[in-house]
């Protein structure tokens, strides 16, 4: 409770004396906690601001207020691993960390901070069905490439056959940010089709987390069909840490995975003398 | 940086059950012998692998496994079988 008037206050603040332009947090909504932006224009909704167990991907929202505003000084609530999309968002050119102000909050339990404030901290218990035929999201990373060949191919594809294709896991991402998405590409993942391409669907995305993921377990959260994405992208991050020796979300340098370098090295192209006097 | 990529990729793919169907090589143009060698061999590989069981998936015999509630055979075997 104290947590939370002390955050209001903080928030009110930074808007009054400009620290902040807007500020992203949540609001109660009939005992929803919802994202929204908080601003000077209309100071007194932050006295609805929510501090609860939810999450959103508040620095995706970040993201986009950047490119359309990319002068406006961005608050926002940040758990750890908000701090570290942050990281892989300003590293992949998506927001600049100048412009961004965080009021950290208590999420994953440690030796530091025993109490915890999220909403996944762990996976549902996984049923006899799952246990049987796919995986427990429990299991560890060990664990899952412990079994034979064929008995780890079978329950994969257990799991994803499951997909609907909602496209959640993309959606809630907070690292996704792409402008054309591979999984809407026809020749990839053919549109009307259910369960999506198996296992094209779920390896595109597992081959794209690469260098990006920041292991916030938001898509496994936001899986209606409980497919454990973040058991698959936890693999990802394992391998790359060992192939690539780069540890996304801790690391600041570039990602391996970058196709962009950090120079432009290519002359500029020279403008036309038409065009020019043309304008 | 390739090499790592395809590293990556071959691990990704051993994850979920489908080892050994990735490969790299590098073999100039100039390579002719080699480029019989690594293909040779590879192909060979993978007939001694059979076919890519996601050739052969179908939703079928899961459903029809789940009906009956039991864990009969992988369902690399079950789905061929099918198929």
């Amino acid at each position: 409770m104290k947590e939370k008037i002390h955050i209001r206050q903080s928030v009110k603040q930074w808007l009054e004396n400009g620290t902040v332009d807007i500020f992203l947090g949540y609001r109660d909504v009939e005992g929803h906690a919802v994202p929204h932006g908080f601003t000077l224009a209309d100071l007194d909704e932050v006295e609805s601001m929510a501090a609860s167990e939810s999450r959103y991907a508040l620095e995706k929202l970040a993201a986009k207020i950047h490119e359309r505003h990319p002068d406006k000084i961005i608050g926002m609530i940040a758990r750890d691993c908000t701090q570290r999309a942050l990281n892989v968002l300003s590293i992949w050119n998506q927001l600049d960390a100048g412009k961004i102000k965080t009021i950290t909050v208590n999420c994953c339990p440690s030796q530091l901070k025993d109490h915890a404030a999220c909403s996944y901290l762990e996976p549902e218990k996984a049923g006899t069905g799952k246990k049987q035929f796919g995986l427990d999201p429990h299991s560890d990373i060990e664990e899952a490439a412990s079994a034979p060949k064929h008995e780890r191919f079978s329950r994969w594809m257990y799991e994803m056959q499951k997909c609907i294709k909602c496209y959640g896991c993309r959606n809630i991402c907070p690292v996704c940010f792409c402008r054309e998405c591979s999984l809407e590409n026809d020749d990839l993942v053919h549109a009307g089709m259910l369960p999506p391409d198996v296992p094209i669907f779920h390896l595109v995305r597992a081959t794209h987390m690469a260098g990006r993921c920041i292991d916030c377990g938001l898509c496994e959260e936001a899986c209606p069909m409980d497919i454990p994405l973040r058991l698959l992208y936890r693999k990802v991050n394992h391998i790359v840490s060992e192939v690539f020796d780069y540890d996304t979300g801790s690391s600041s340098d570039q990602s391996p995975f970058s196709v962009l370098g950090d120079k432009v090295t290519l002359e500029p192209k020279p403008i036309h003398q038409d065009t020019l006097e043309d304008a | 940086m390739t090499i790592k990529r395809i590293t990556f990729l071959q691990e990704l793919l051993s994850f979920v059950g489908l080892e050994e169907r990735l490969h790299l090589s590098w073999i100039s143009s100039a390579e002719a012998g080699k480029f019989i060698d690594v293909v040779g061999g590879f192909t060979e590989k993978i007939r001694s692998l059979g076919p890519n069981p996601l050739k052969s998936f179908d939703l079928e015999p899961w459903l029809k496994r789940m009906d009956s509630g039991q864990q009969t055979e992988t369902g690399v075997q079950t789905s061929a079988a099918a198929g």
